[in-house]
């Protein structure tokens, strides 16, 4: 193998990556000048203060409890990210995700208010509900035709509506929000495995937090190394070609959001088995954070491993956003940021090719150059 | 029972509206996704036109209101248009960051404004109470709307464009083979704004009826409650044509309607349904009805596919 | 100033990153006359017509239009000139009539609405004149393609186009509906029209062309008066050498029969009716065995149901005497190798590596996978590094070169590797050389002898006459969706074949082979 030296410019993880800090950057200070229009005074504190999140903190006992409150939602968000990110691989666009995470919610909720079953059957109850509403888009996709993103968008709301119904039975009287976990069934809680003690005695930080990013390192080792990788990218890739080599291109299609809809789904039981939350049962709209799963998945690059350290730097500033002073500055700043950061990652792979134009460009003319200087030399001759 | 027509009607403008300007952005070719986001926009222009126009003469504050949400819309789609028209942007993303920004963005500048007129209100609620009037004529017990007017108009107005005229049929054959309206020196970069800046402008106005359409005030941290998104059910139900985008809004208004007013209808309250069943019809129809339409489905066939010069 | 001409590119030079498309191009185009432009794929023909008709701008060169010097920037400019061109893919837009298309860009408008009835005149006007019959209501999606061609022209010819240019214009047409093109193209231009037919098929402009300019690989090899030359010399200008027009091949020597298709119809993705209808056929190891037909008549369909890809009607198919009718690809493939029609929709994952491609048919097997699942990579870039060598595959960074940034012809030298390489009884190789240049195509057919030879079972699918009675031992020509008949390649003759392939002949075949 001849290896030609590659302008680092080429190599598509650092594209990946600078495009990334370009992203943030850009998003960032848009917040920035939002913050500068409402009270030109305090923005730059405000700024600072959004990034520097549970460090608002000035002990390390307190740094390091906020820090373990940005990790449990961390987690959820991640998985929605992953769902997003393995189905984006096998070339469909899971925006049923926040749908699935919905479901998840539900189900693993009405398991363990309702049914008061313990914390595992939760769990596999979040990935059920959260696998069926995958499998109801990917059906419809192999075999009505319908797109992913519209029967994801129609599931999202049904989704929702349902959670809410189903969850009437167990919330509390005075307010729409489901009991609390604590009280109720202590053993749906998951285990912590001692991880609170690393945070300030953090109970909310459960197994979900290595476990998300356990999964996220699995996906990788799938979609790269194994022969079901091997079959889902080329089914990604080229649906017909997939067909050609004899892959089963429908059922491939159906596990992939089958699966996305798992991980998305047990992004929610991550989240509200922990009882950092309740579900309000007359919530009016999807929860963000399949969303969100969107602007982590693609800030990361489409990589699972770029995707945890993306979904923490989402999460990282939106629960910033929770330490601006409320008198001045409303805390939907950092959504804002985020969202925009979602925007600007549209532009990425138009980034990566005026990057790679530009590459090709400089060594077409030192070729170029390199020859007419032999040409040259051999006149001479 | 005239309180479900009203509903109805009111909730039948509001998708007519934002379903046609989804139909024009799929006909030049480009998905808007972001109809949500920009419903958020236009409401908020218009709530706030509504507001600050309190006790101006009627005429006055319908027009300005109609003008500034679509301004709003409007102003909003032109990301939507530089992303996916000039950087090939991968437009369900596009769309979906545009909602999430509208309701953030929404709910901050509401939240800086009360802020700045009164330091200890930090909701994100904008009031309308007295200039809502003016968009209501009373004939009987019913409440009849202008905006049910506006959209009837855009209706008309859509159909004749898209079916009539030379930018119409510019404009579809940038949807369905841009290869081809560029071969005959049509610009099809010029024809996907203008059907993404239309899309804009009737989203916009469909945001501000929609939020004048049962209340006197709204919190802009709900958003605009997934409507958007039913209008583009609706715009797929429609087959992307606006007759029968007209006649499937009306279809989802009235469920929209039935979870409203239910309660006042013995036999249905009689059935104990609970209102989100209703809430839930409209998707589950068009999530059946897609599944039995979309083998042949009369989507413009480039949409959601960026133009290349390159690939003709 | 000469003003015979009607358009002249001159000296003209287009340069893409790391090659030359026109390298110092001249053609002259004379009032009303017919002007074929030869060459081969990737000629550099598409590109000089893109220069002409505004798409691209040339770093070097003059075009003048009746003697006077013009800027060509975009497409609006050639039309303003007069120039029109009918595009090899048509662009039209299928769900419009054939008037709103014709109409599309130059709309009459009254009041600010669509005035069509002129429009309609005036198109019935044209179409009477020139003997292009269409009907103007009549949508894009429901004629045939002949008829949608007809639409390209009057699209030109409502514009009121001087200068005409058709691109590869009779590659998607049936023998009668090429021959009705040429008498249009002469009623064109003996009305006056000048025209630039783009073609590789000496036939054609041996009968309908007064001139022929030849390109080769981007440089302009000369232009000929028609009367003066012959296929021979038009054949060399365009290969730079002598072509081998006979293969050179034993006769076979068939063995048992490995597959047997019995009464098998496929379902059309395009229309109502069948697609294929009840066609019977059978090859043996050791013969070549090939379905002639103008593309369009079943081919497709029928290696698509013999494959997999698509289900039957009804029918049976059974392959070294398995019934696999009902098989699955995956279980079909392990006798059959194909290679595919299309190659960017079937053939590769573009955007995987070469080595990736290499085993798309086998990566599945023990040698590249684990019991685990995990797959073997040194294995697979073993195995690549190894076709890459034996069938010379060049490309930029060997086995990790995507696939999408190669050549066609090494893109389609990959895929044959691939099948060939591969176990198999059975060769099922469709337009194996479409797109490629004249060795490339030569080294493919050798290929397919050689399988042949060493028992194979080979089923070609070729639309190209000249292939069909050089390497086939058997001919079958398919018609409609039918076997019209079948024919022995060494006493038949190119027109007995044509009038089989245009449906002008059929014979009844009781039984295919004993």
């Amino acid at each position: 193998m001849k290896t030609q030296k590659e302008s680092i410019f080429k190599n598509a993880g650092f594209q990946s990556i600078l495009a990334a800090i370009l992203c943030i950057v850009i998003g960032l200070f848009i917040g920035f000048l939002v913050l500068l229009a409402i009270n030109p005074a305090g923005a730059g504190e405000a700024i600072v203060t959004i990034m520097r999140n549970f460090l608002n903190y000035p002990t390390r006992p307190a740094q390091m409890k906020y820090l373990g409150n940005t990790l449990v939602k961390t987690a959820p968000l991640l998985m929605c990210a992953l769902s997003i990110n393995f189905c984006y691989k096998v070339g469909l666009f899971n925006i049923g995700a926040a749908g699935q995470y919905v479901a998840g919610a539900g189900a693993c909720l009405y398991a363990a208010l309702a049914l008061e079953l313990p914390w595992y059957i939760c769990l596999l109850c979040a990935m059920v509900a959260g696998g069926i509403f995958g499998t109801i888009v990917g059906f419809l996709k192999a075999y009505a035709n319908v797109n992913e993103v519209i029967a994801g968008i129609m599931l999202n709301w049904i989704g929702l509506y349902l959670v809410n119904m189903l969850l009437a039975g167990v919330k509390e009287q005075a307010s729409p929000y489901t009991f609390n976990l604590s009280s109720t069934n202590t053993a749906a809680i998951l285990p912590t495995l001692g991880l609170e003690k690393f945070f300030s005695n953090n109970k909310y930080v459960t197994i979900a937090v290595p476990l998300s990013i356990l999964i996220a390192i699995v996906l990788y080792i799938i979609l790269t190394k194994t022969k079901f990788g091997y079959e889902l990218q080329a089914t990604g890739f080229n649906k017909d070609a997939a067909k050609y080599a004899g892959m089963n291109e429908k059922r491939n299609m159906i596990l992939t959001l089958m699966i996305g809809g798992a991980l998305a789904g047990t992004g929610a039981a991550f989240l509200y088995l922990t009882g950092f939350e309740q579900w309000q049962t007359t919530a009016s709209s999807v929860p963000s954070m399949g969303f969100n799963g969107i602007a982590a998945t693609f800030l990361g690059g489409l990589h699972p491993i770029g995707t945890i350290f993306a979904s923490y730097f989402i999460q990282h500033i939106t629960s910033g956003g929770a330490y601006l002073d409320k008198a001045i500055y409303p805390s939907q700043i950092s959504e804002l940021i985020s969202a925009i950061i979602i925007y600007l990652c549209g532009f990425v792979l138009f980034f990566k090719f005026a990057m790679n134009k530009r590459v090709d460009a400089a060594q077409e003319r030192r070729k170029a150059a390199a020859e007419n200087a032999a040409a040259k030399g051999g006149e001479s001759k | 029972m005239i309180l479900l027509i009203q509903y109805t009607l009111i909730f039948a403008s509001v998708l007519t509206l934002v379903a046609l300007g989804g139909c024009f952005s799929e006909h030049s070719g480009v998905i808007n996704l972001g109809l949500e986001g920009t419903m958020v926009m236009g409401a908020l222009g218009g709530a706030l036109t509504l507001k600050a126009l309190t006790g101006a003469p009627y005429i006055v504050i319908v027009l300005a209101a109609i003008l500034v949400s679509a301004l709003s819309g409007l102003l909003y789609t032109v990301l939507l248009g530089v992303a996916s028209i000039h950087f090939k942007a991968d437009q369900t993303l596009v769309g979906t960051a545009m909602n999430i920004l509208a309701t953030a963005a929404a709910t901050v500048m509401v939240k800086a404004i009360n802020m700045a007129e009164n330091p200890d209100n930090v909701s994100a609620t904008i009031q309308y109470v007295n200039s809502k009037r003016a968009l209501i004529v009373r004939i009987g017990n019913f409440e009849f709307n202008w905006f049910m007017l506006v959209a009837v108009i855009a209706l008309i107005c859509s159909y004749v464009l898209l079916y009539k005229t030379r930018f119409g049929l510019r404009l579809m054959a940038c949807g369905e083979n841009p290869q081809a309206a560029d071969s005959v020196g049509i610009n099809v970069f010029k024809m996907r704004w203008a059907g993404v800046l239309i899309s804009g402008i009737l989203g916009g106005i469909g945001g501000i009826v929609y939020i004048t359409a049962g209340v006197s005030e709204w919190k802009f941290e709900t958003g605009v409650a997934g409507f958007g998104f039913l209008a583009l059910a609706v715009m797929i139900f429609g087959q992307w044509k606006p007759t029968n985008i007209g006649l499937a809004a009306l279809l989802f208004g009235f469920f929209r309607a039935l979870s409203n007013v239910y309660s006042g209808f013995p036999f249905l309250a009689a059935l104990k349904i609970p209102g989100t069943i209703y809430n839930m019809m409209p998707y589950i129809i068009s999530l059946i009805v897609l599944a039995f339409t979309s083998k042949n489905s009369r989507a413009p066939k480039a949409e959601g596919i960026p133009y290349d010069k390159s690939t003709r | 100033m000469d003003e015979t001409y009607a358009i002249e590119m001159l000296h003209i030079t287009k340069r893409f990153p790391g090659i030359i498309a026109n390298d110092d191009v001249t053609i002259q185009l004379k009032r009303g006359e017919i002007h074929a432009l030869l060459g081969e794929n990737g000629a550099g023909k598409s590109t000089l017509m893109s220069v002409l008709f505004g798409l691209y701008q040339a770093e070097e060169g003059t075009i003048r239009k009746d003697g006077k010097e013009v800027k060509i920037n975009n497409p609006n400019d050639a039309n303003d000139l007069g120039i029109g061109m009918v595009h090899q893919h048509f662009k039209l837009v299928q769900c419009f009539t054939v008037l709103d298309n014709i109409m599309l860009g130059v709309e009459t408008v009254k009041g600010g609405l669509l005035e069509k009835n002129e429009a309609r005149k005036k198109v019935m006007a044209l179409s009477e004149k020139y003997g292009l019959m269409v009907d103007p209501d009549a949508k894009i999606e429901d004629i045939t393609v002949g008829m949608q061609q007809r639409t390209e022209i009057l699209k030109m010819l409502y514009r009121d186009n001087e200068i005409l240019i058709f691109d590869e214009p009779t590659a998607v047409l049936t023998p009668q509906e090429i021959e009705e093109l040429m008498q249009i193209m002469r009623n064109l231009s003996a009305e006056g029209k000048s025209i630039l037919f783009i073609s590789h098929k000496l036939n054609e402009i041996m009968e309908v062309a007064d001139r022929c300019s030849v390109l080769r690989r981007g440089k302009y090899i000369g232009t000929v008066d028609i009367k003066d030359t012959n296929k021979a010399e038009l054949s060399r200008m365009m290969v730079g050498r002598d072509v081998q027009l006979v293969v050179d091949k034993q006769d076979a020597k068939p063995k048992e029969t490995v597959l047997k298709v019995e009464n098998m119809t496929v379902a059309s993705k395009v229309h109502k009716n069948n697609a294929v209808k009840n066609v019977s056929l059978e090859v043996r190891a050791g013969e070549i065995v090939c379905i002639a037909g103008i593309d369009g008549n079943g081919q497709t369909e029928f290696v698509y149901g013999l494959t997999g890809l698509e289900p039957l009607v009804s029918g049976k198919i059974t392959l070294e005497g398995q019934d696999i009718t009902h098989a699955s690809i995956r279980s079909r493939s392990k006798e059959m190798s194909h290679i595919p029609e299309d190659r960017h929709k079937h053939g590769l994952v573009l955007d995987y590596s070469l080595e990736y491609n290499m085993v798309l048919q086998r990566y599945f097997e023990p040698e590249f996978v684990s019991g685990a699942g995990f797959l073997k990579k040194k294995n697979i870039r073993d195995y690549a590094t190894r076709l890459i060598d034996e069938y010379d595959v060049r490309s930029g960074q060997g086995p990790i070169t995507i696939a999408r940034s190669m050549s066609g012809g090494n893109q389609q030298k990959a895929i044959i590797a691939r099948e060939l390489d591969k176990q198999h009884k059975l060769l099922v190789a469709v337009q194996p050389t479409r797109g490629l240049d004249v060795g490339a195509i030569e080294n493919i057919h050798a290929q397919l002898i050689k399988q042949r030879d060493e028992g194979a079972a080979v089923l070609l699918v070729s639309l190209e006459l000249e292939e069909v009675m050089n390497v086939s031992d058997r001919i079958l020509v398919m018609y409609e969706g039918e076997i019209v008949g079948e024919l022995d390649p060494r006493t038949t003759t190119a027109e007995e074949l044509g009038l089989y392939m245009a449906g002008a002949k059929k014979t009844d075949r009781k039984e295919v082979h004993a």
